[in-house]
């Protein structure tokens, strides 16, 4: 199961339950203001009602109004803000104003206004208002005092009030969201230290990750990861280990077999057995020469590489020795070994022992395979940043689409002979652990010409 | 010659001494470190071979200790061993020369008598094919006439018959003759051509090792 991002995951945890209160204060604070708004506004118009009504004066023949012009001033009001009124009485019987007014809900209670919502035709705010009026010599009677007044400016009031208030919450939450996305990233950084680290990492660097000023929780994570790496490396060098061992216990059989069927051939004289003999001692060479290389292998895996010294090499010197090392088993093949090597110095940076291991392979395998009577030379040389030591021979040279499959373990030029297909993967391994590499050319006229190419130091 | 085979592989000890008795040699066998540790104090031998792991006392510790108690005998370790470390360990314990299992039999023959050569005092005569080397003397005869040779001519002599089936590089050659001089200059190649015209019919010839020096070889058809 692949889950979400943590980045993710932490941002919507913090950031939503944050938006959620901040919706529900929003609204809360559009309520609030609406509901001052209202009571500004019912302030008002129950003020206009009062006044309006005190302008009504009973007399003995009914009711006097006198709206004088201050009052018709309040009632004008605004042009865009539409008021009504309405004088009834006894209540509900037009005596003043407009008779569109609607009726309020229920009898309203004498002296005490109520307050109402009402659409005529548009949506409008109305105060009732009954009252009785009495006066010397008069009849009391009852009237019904209505000022209504359009809903929008109230709306107008309480959506600038939610706008004053809902602006800097906004721009709150957005600092507030930068803030925690820094928070996060801030916080989940070691994590991806961690990341990066174990990414750009070859499969077989098993050393230890190292994390700077780590956070408990990912110091433990890394931990972790590091614990790891070391069984596996352990379960290699392990492994590596029983593979040395193991080829060095079969050395001595080997040596053995191949000493008692020497002695063998040297006492029999019937053709036949002398023949088998020659088998089980081509066998016991090469099993022995398996044996060695794969020890050489062993030790060029990088942590062996890394345990060996590593120091400049002086390539003439080292061309010099194994040439000369190789020699006589070169004459014993009948083949003319020599050297050509440059007046400058040539130095690489690099394990000397490996080095020498690929340049015998090299020989070793020009020797077998160029056949007698063949010339062998083993050429240094710098090319540029490069140094190349080629060995080059006459022989019958190498199929091109076996130049590149000779690298490959197991894998022989010749059907027949004692190579065992180890010896160029052998080079190849040595190069690259270097940073060089190995390639197989042809030779002119003829042959085969195997060149190492180092870089130089 | 009188040599101790320490090896503890029956295998390899059986056909190892058969080959050395052939090869020339009285060979004595240790089959352990203990007994090798104990011959090596009290026998004579001109030169051991001695295996590293031995079973009861290991080949390094029996090298330290037979060292310590003063024998000079040249020791060549032979070994299933050979990593670097290993062989420093060995040269740094008091073994002659090194040797890695399995090995050719005659290189193993060859560095033992290189061994003896190396500890045995100069003046012996040495039959190589049809030459003779006496080198108390420093004279050398082929077939019984000897051979005029010019002081350089002998020293190259000398080294390439030590060396024998080895390259013997020009900068070898120099330090031999202890000249100032580089030996690339013709004076060496003069000196080797005159060298092969006297040793025609010794059975022996100089070969020229391309961009490395030279090499004794003994001909196809001895003398």
């Amino acid at each position: 199961m692949s889950g979400r991002s943590l980045h993710r995951q932490l941002l919507l945890w913090l950031l939503l339950p944050q938006a959620v209160l901040w919706g529900v204060a929003a609204f809360g604070a559009y309520r609030l203001a609406s509901r001052h708004a209202d009571e500004l506004v019912d302030a008002t118009l129950l003020q206009a009602a009062r006044a309006l009504a005190r302008q009504i004066r009973p007399t003995a023949s009914g009711l006097f109004v006198d709206l004088p012009r201050s009052a018709q001033d309040i009632l004008a009001a605004d042009p865009e803000d539409r008021v009504m009124y309405m004088v009834s009485s006894p209540p509900g019987q037009l005596l003043l104003g407009d008779a569109r007014m609607p009726p309020p809900p229920g009898a309203p209670t004498l002296n005490e206004p109520v307050f109402f919502d009402a659409t005529v035709p548009e949506p409008m705010r109305v105060v009732a208002l009954d009252l009785r009026l009495s006066a010397a010599g008069a009849p009391e009677q009852a009237l019904r005092v209505q000022v209504a007044r359009s809903s929008k400016p109230r709306e107008l009031l309480a959506r600038r009030m939610l706008l004053d208030t809902a602006l800097p919450l906004s721009l709150l939450i957005a600092l507030m969201s930068m803030g925690v996305w820094a928070g996060i990233r801030r916080g989940l950084k070691p994590l991806a230290e961690l990341q990066r680290q174990m990414e750009g990492r070859r499969a077989d660097a098993l050393d230890p990750i190292e994390l700077q000023a780590a956070p408990p929780e990912v110091g433990a994570l890394a931990g972790a990861v590091n614990e790891l790496l070391g069984q596996v490396q352990h379960s290699l060098a392990t492994q590596r280990r029983f593979i040395s061992d193991a080829a060095h216990q079969l050395r001595t059989p080997l040596a053995g077999l191949k000493s008692q069927a020497e002695l063998a051939l040297e006492a029999a004289t019937e053709p036949a057995l002398r023949q088998r003999l020659q088998r089980v001692h081509e066998s016991a060479v090469r099993g022995a020469r398996l044996v060695s290389q794969l020890l050489v292998l062993a030790r060029a895996e990088p942590e062996a590489v890394a345990a060996q010294g590593w120091d400049r090499v002086d390539c003439a010197a080292l061309v010099r020795d194994v040439a000369a090392e190789q020699v006589p088993r070169a004459l014993a093949a009948g083949c003319d070994l020599g050297v050509e090597l440059p007046d400058e110095a040539v130095t690489v940076q690099g394990v000397e022992l490996l080095l020498r291991e690929a340049l015998v392979n090299l020989v070793d395998n020009a020797v077998r395979y160029a056949g007698r009577g063949a010339t062998i030379t083993v050429r240094l040389r710098r090319a540029g940043d490069d140094v190349w030591m080629d060995v080059e021979d006459n022989g019958p040279g190498l199929a091109p689409e076996l130049r590149e499959r000779a690298f490959e373990r197991f894998v022989r030029g010749a059907a027949h002979g004692e190579g065992c297909g180890l010896g160029l993967a052998i080079v190849r391994e040595i190069a690259e652990r270097h940073g060089g590499s190995a390639e197989l050319l042809p030779a002119a006229p003829r042959g085969c010409l195997a060149r190492l190419t180092l870089p130089a130091v | 010659m009188n040599l101790l085979l320490a090896e503890d592989d029956p295998v390899l000890a059986d056909a190892l001494q058969q080959q050395l008795l052939n090869a020339g040699f009285k060979v004595e066998w240790a089959e352990n470190g203990a007994v090798a540790e104990y011959l090596l104090k009290k026998q004579d031998f001109d030169v051991a071979i001695l295996d590293l792991g031995l079973p009861m006392v290991d080949g390094l510790t029996v090298l330290k200790r037979v060292r310590d108690a003063g024998r000079a005998l040249p020791i060549l370790v032979l070994t299933a061993l050979d990593a670097l470390e290993h062989r420093v360990a060995g040269l740094q314990a008091g073994a002659d020369d090194y040797l890695t299992k399995p090995f050719d039999f005659p290189e193993l023959e060859a560095r033992l008598h290189a061994l003896m050569r190396r500890g045995r005092p100069a003046g012996a005569a040495q039959q190589l094919r049809g030459l003779t080397l006496d080198r108390s003397a420093r004279r050398a005869s082929i077939a019984g006439e000897a051979v005029e040779l010019s002081p350089r001519e002998w020293t190259l002599l000398d080294l390439l018959v030590t060396e024998r089936d080895r390259v013997v590089t020009k900068a070898q050659i120099a330090e031999a003759w202890g000249s100032e001089e580089s030996a690339g200059g013709g004076a060496l190649e003069v000196y080797i051509h005159r060298l092969r015209k006297k040793l025609e019919g010794s059975g022996l010839a100089v070969r020229t090792v391309r961009g490395l020096g030279y090499l004794l070889e003994a001909t196809a058809a001895p003398a």
